[in-house]
């Protein structure tokens, strides 16, 4: 089965962003496939390559990018929920002269549009609040 | 390919957090791409369509405006819980646009056959 998984919490703080972690790899264990993540909402923030949590703790957004690697599935992060939240790419940075930019690889930011692709290219959805 | 028939339910505040905001923004966004959405408002989400707020004293974005591009986008489903109405003394004539209202078994029956949802 096709899965897209839409996570709308942030890495830490609340635990909807891990279980949608561990909920990507049971599926890809059980020998589904992931079409893609979309994070909207508070869940752009996994996309920020600054979270440094204690060493003896998880650290989301790496393993968000181990994944995604290993499984070749993208994860997309939407552009307008990122600039809000202070999640901004190189292009981004220079078009709105910000000194600094923080978006981890290979997380994408995109459009809402691109939601609706991966809902259309999956049979299930799946929303982690 | 069929489209997929999505539901998106509005639960929260309008204000308080961006919940409701992010819930339009997707649902507009949405609609460019998928002709077959349905609304849903339900519980304190019935609060987003209360004619009148007056949000930026407070410093939020008064994106109430907003909802009447539905229409625009031909988002037509708007289905909202009679009861939820009801609990907070809400009558139908006090929303924002026009609304389909629904009893819980309607609400049921509705989600029911939407493919994915979506909760804000």
């Amino acid at each position: 089965m096709k899965f897209t998984v839409v996570v709308s919490s942030a890495p830490y703080g609340s635990q909807g962003a891990s279980s949608a972690y561990q909920f990507c790899v049971s599926a890809l264990k059980a020998g589904h496939q992931i079409v893609g993540v979309f994070f909207y909402q508070e869940g752009v923030l996994n996309a920020s390559q600054l979270v440094s949590p204690a060493t003896d703790e998880v650290n989301l957004p790496d393993f968000w990018a181990q994944l995604a690697i290993e499984h070749q599935f993208p994860l997309e992060v939407c552009v307008s929920a990122s600039l809000r939240r202070g999640i901004v790419n190189e292009t981004e940075a220079k078009q709105l002269s910000l000194a600094q930019f923080n978006l981890k690889p290979p997380f994408v930011l995109s459009g809402l549009g691109q939601l609706a692709e991966l809902s259309a290219g999956a049979d299930k959805l799946v929303q982690f609040l | 390919m069929i489209e997929k028939k999505i539901g998106i339910i509005n639960r929260s505040l309008p204000h308080g957090s961006a919940l409701g905001r992010e819930s339009l923004d997707l649902t507009l966004a949405m609609s460019a791409f998928n002709e077959s959405l349905s609304l849903f408002f339900i519980n304190d989400g019935v609060y987003q369509l209360l004619d009148g707020h007056n949000p930026t004293d407070s410093l939020q974005k008064h994106f109430q405006p907003l909802f009447k591009m539905l229409e625009l986008y031909d988002v037509e489903n708007i289905y909202v819980c009679e009861q939820s109405l009801l609990q907070r003394a809400i009558e139908q004539s006090d929303l924002l646009i026009d609304v389909t209202l629904v009893d819980e078994q309607q609400l049921k029956t509705k989600l029911a056959l939407q493919d994915q949802l979506l909760s804000f």
